[in-house]
């Protein structure tokens, strides 16, 4: 499974998007997860399902001042 | 501390209340100058929606200028002339009860005159005797030594 | 006011007085600025033209025009006519939208030899608009230090020889508040300050310090304009402090078109910031110090000067240490308004070192910066260490960021046997020794030992080190971060080609202000093709920039997110922000604008600065390299740390790895990025117009509207 095109991430069967998150150490809170194309809400990290081979994008808010 | 308190399934959205805070405290029969204001209910079935001030105070702790202060009679009371608009109160107040006009710098609240009281024909409005507020952060840093 | 401030007023000597008539503020502009010459005592006002707010908008943009016109091509930074100019802008001073009330400082820099900008806080340059100037000129030199004070309340100004007050900013801006102010807090809350301190006397990167007042804590606080060395031009002309005062401060003092806008702004922006500033990045709490562990978790927090991108101590700095630290629920904003508040302080803090050894004192910060500057680039993992050595470069006034990059190379070079202890006179010098890292920090306070030779800055220890102590130039070069002069700021760089680019091409020199791509482009990978990385490092600093043009400060921009953000087309730009400041700009001064408009005033600015850098020797692409350490693995350890990366981009682009040895597969990265590198700058100088060789094309300067004759004949000269 690949995240942001560019990260391998080793699947396995129902790995939740928190679980991905701690797999990839991507701690920063001000992040957008979609799976699919479908942005995922912050309430469901614990309990959403990664299906097998999905695109997943994590993406970051960050931008330093 | 005196509040002033709500009974919301009383109201019938008149809008009384708004003309007459208006009217005391801007000299003007605008409800945009109220400092009680009703809203239509979020839902059908449910009461209007009475947002006034309720003294809590938190206000107090967000202002730079400490232009907020709790009077004797426990009243969060605005020093207009240490305000500089700012509106970080506005923003702040757990109820939305601090509002604002752009004809005057300052945002305003609810002192709990009670001019209301007196003129809602349903008595939806009341002045409450309700338990002190704590101490807010910047009254302890106020009562120590300065640095 | 206490005897001991009674005698040094009294031992003022009026120099000069100018008096002048106060008139109210319209939309955002006094339409005049201050001009003030210390070697003859001359004050003056000068008109501000509809031309010059056209084209140059104000702040950062007025700054660059006024010290154009003051100087020549060959005025040096120590020259009586190097000029220090500080501009809020059109925007600065309104209260009701947090991150109103920046000030820019622009002069010559004792670093880049070149034009530097540097923005701060505090109150000082919306209380100098106030008082009824849209910017304040300084040129010349004072014989004996002076005091300049502005007092908006009454329209008068004074040059004062002040002969007993000390320098250093935490006892200097404490009298001052007093001495200008009086007794009562909201008296002082009045005056605003600006100071240096020793160790901007003693090096070449001296901050400036900014004051603004808390009235809980009842002390003024501070902030810097710390990047380039200002601070060291500013003791150079013998100013010991600017005081302004301003008393009457309202919402519309700015004199704004539409109050009610901005009000409406404002007040949605607050809420905005009481919802979800705890869930988010927690400003309110910790400023930002969160990023230290975050930065550690993605490994890009500098360690061992930019060796590295995490440390397993990390964790010993990390925001939880600061959420201890910093005093709770004050509002910590450093102009009125801010509810973002990010200017945390750690309170009674005993310091244990130094001058000032066994005061209790307020400390302002760490801000992430310090903390991975001081801290972990130097291998020092202990809070109180970077709380007492932020301390001392603030009333030192000595940039923190080039204190922390500038000691990290030193470190570094005496860890490599490049120097030994007959260089640092003593002291051992590793990474980690927070001793002998707060002594020479001391050292720059009184000018001497191994602390003076760091306060050099990396460019020129890189030549005392090869030329006194015979160190190797090419290590030298390929491991001082610094580039134009000016030492690299504290993020990681090394994989990220779109941050490269964004230091690398940075006007003043690689501070992050202009562009801070990192995660968009190594994280979020939302910038993948060249082209890609170009439009980003044409729009993020051209957007960027325009803050500096108004006295607005970024962080409500970006550090701060609407709860629907996420679902716009190009959330990177935070669109709902952007509006808001469209919306700003246009209820200040009533000039109904676009998104499209801000753009055009800031890349005006942004090229003409481009053209300054050329007229004082420098703006071409020669100028815009950056060291290998700021784009690969230096050394053999660099890479192994970080192999498995490596080496799969060098399979990726054909090499059998297995048969190469670590200083074969080093020489083979290190070409690939540098001819990476090459290849973003033709396509960033493209995406701006300008030449090949970095030089803006004369066709920009026209679209741009800024084809002055002096300009264009400098581009011409250059080949654009």
């Amino acid at each position: 499974m690949r995240v942001n095109d560019n990260l391998e991430v080793p699947w396995s069967p129902g790995m939740t998007v928190r679980d991905l998150l701690r797999q990839c150490r991507f701690t920063y809170s001000l992040i957008t997860v979609t799976v699919n194309g479908q942005v995922i809400r912050r309430e469901e990290y614990d309990t959403y399902p990664i299906p097998p081979g999905a695109e997943v994008r994590v993406i970051h808010l960050i931008a330093g001042g | 501390m005196k509040i002033l308190a709500t009974r919301p399934e009383r109201c019938t959205g008149c809008g009384a209340c708004e003309i007459e805070c208006a009217r005391t405290w801007f000299k003007v029969d605008d409800k945009e100058k109220s400092r009680i204001r009703i809203f239509p209910p979020a839902k059908e079935g449910q009461p209007f929606r009475i947002v006034v001030c309720n003294q809590n105070g938190a206000c107090i702790d967000v202002c730079p200028t400490v232009a907020l202060k709790r009077a004797k009679n426990g009243v969060v009371q605005l020093n207009k002339s240490l305000c500089v608009g700012c509106l970080s109160c506005v923003g702040f107040c757990p109820n939305q009860a601090m509002f604002y006009h752009p004809d005057y710098t300052e945002p305003f609240k609810c002192v709990a005159c009670g001019k209301c009281v007196d003129v809602c024909p349903e008595g939806a409005l009341y002045i409450a005797e309700v338990a002190d507020a704590p101490a807010s952060v910047t009254d302890t840093w106020l009562q120590k030594e300065a640095v | 006011m206490s005897h001991h401030i009674a005698e040094m007023k009294a031992a003022h000597r009026l120099l000069a007085e100018f008096t002048y008539e106060k008139h109210p503020v319209q939309r955002g502009y006094t339409n005049r600025t201050l001009y003030i010459n210390l070697s003859d005592n001359t004050i003056a006002g000068k008109p501000v033209s509809e031309e010059m707010k056209e084209k140059f908008t104000g702040g950062k943009g007025f700054g660059l025009w006024l010290l154009w016109h003051g100087i020549r091509d060959t005025t040096k930074w120590n020259d009586p006519e190097n000029e220090i100019i500080i501009s809020t802008g059109p925007i600065g001073g309104i209260t009701t939208y947090p991150g109103t009330g920046k000030s820019l400082v622009v002069s010559l820099s004792p670093l880049t030899d070149s034009v530097m900008d540097s923005n701060v806080g505090g109150y000082f340059g919306p209380y100098l608009k106030f008082a009824g100037w849209d910017a304040i000129e300084i040129q010349g030199k004072a014989e004996k230090d002076v005091i300049i004070f502005i007092d908006g309340d009454t329209g008068r100004i004074t040059i004062e020889e002040a002969p007993l007050e000390p320098v250093d900013t935490h006892l200097l801006t404490d009298i001052l508040v007093q001495m200008y102010g009086g007794d009562d807090h909201h008296a002082r809350r009045a005056i605003s300050t600006v100071t240096a301190g020793s160790g901007a006397q003693h090096t070449r990167f001296g901050c400036l310090n900014f004051s603004w007042y808390d009235l809980r804590r009842r002390a003024a606080r501070v902030k810097q304009a710390g990047r380039g060395g200002i601070g060291t031009v500013f003791r150079d002309k013998r100013i010991k402090a600017l005081v302004v005062k301003f008393s009457d401060l309202k919402a519309d003092s700015n004199g704004p078109a539409d109050l009610g806008r901005l009000q409406r702004v404002g007040a949605k922006m607050h809420k905005e910031i009481h919802d979800y500033d705890d869930q988010q990045c927690g400003m309110r709490r910790h400023g930002t110090s969160y990023l230290v562990g975050i930065m550690n978790d993605y490994d890009l927090l500098p360690v061992h000067n930019f060796r590295y991108g995490s440390h397993p101590d990390g964790h010993k700095i990390d925001v939880k240490v600061w959420d201890a630290r910093f005093t709770q629920g004050v509002p910590d904003g450093c102009w009125y308004g801010c509810t973002l508040s990010c200017s945390h302080a750690v309170d009674g803090f005993v310091l244990r070192t130094g001058p000032y050894k066994g005061q209790r004192v307020i400390v302002d910060g760490p801000e992430y910066e310090n903390a991975a500057g001081l801290g972990a680039n130097c291998g020092i993992f202990d809070p109180d260490y970077i709380i007492e050595a932020n301390f001392y470069c603030d009333t030192y006034a000595l940039d923190t960021i080039s204190v922390g990059t500038a000691m990290a190379f030193a470190m570094e070079c005496y860890e490599m046997g490049l120097i030994d202890k007959r260089a640092t006179g003593g002291l051992d010098f590793r990474f980690g020794n927070a001793e002998a890292a707060i002594e020479a920090i001391h050292q720059m306070g009184r000018g001497e030992g191994f602390g003076a030779i760091i306060g050099q800055g990396v460019r020129r220890m890189k030549k005392i080190f090869a030329e006194q102590y015979g160190a190797d130039p090419k290590i030298l070069q390929d491991i001082g971060m610094e580039a134009k002069g000016l030492e690299f700021s504290e993020y990681m760089p090394k994989e990220s080609l779109a941050q490269q680019g964004g230091y690398g091409l940075a006007s003043k020199g690689p501070q992050h202000d202009e562009a801070w791509l990192i995660f968009m482009d190594m994280v979020n990978n939302q910038i993948p093709t060249m082209e890609d990385k170009a439009e980003a490092l044409h729009y993020f600093p051209i957007w960027r920039t325009w803050f500096g043009l108004c006295g607005l400060c970024k962080l409500p921009w970006n550090d701060i997110v609407p709860p629907d953000n996420a679902l716009t087309d190009e959330p990177a730009k935070i669109p709902e922000h952007v509006r808001n400041y469209v919306e700003i700009f246009s209820a200040v001064t009533g000039r109904q604008v676009t998104s499209e408009d801000l753009l055009l005033m800031s890349e005006r600015v942004y090229n003409f600065q481009r053209v300054f850098n050329l007229r004082m020797g420098f703006g071409t692409r020669e100028h815009d390299k950056i060291p290998y350490r700021a784009q690969g693995p230096v050394t053999v350890e660099e890479y192994e740390s970080r192999a498995e990366r490596y080496d799969k981009q060098l399979k990726a682009l054909g090499y059998d790895v297995e048969k190469m040895s670590t200083p074969e597969k080093v020489a083979a990265l290190r070409a690939h990025r540098e001819s990476q590198y090459e290849k973003l700058v033709d396509a960033v100088y493209a995406r701006r117009g300008w030449t090949k060789n970095g030089v803006p094309k004369v066709e920009t300067l026209q679209r741009l509207g800024i084809d002055y004759p002096d300009v264009v004949e400098i581009v011409r000269r250059a080949g654009g």
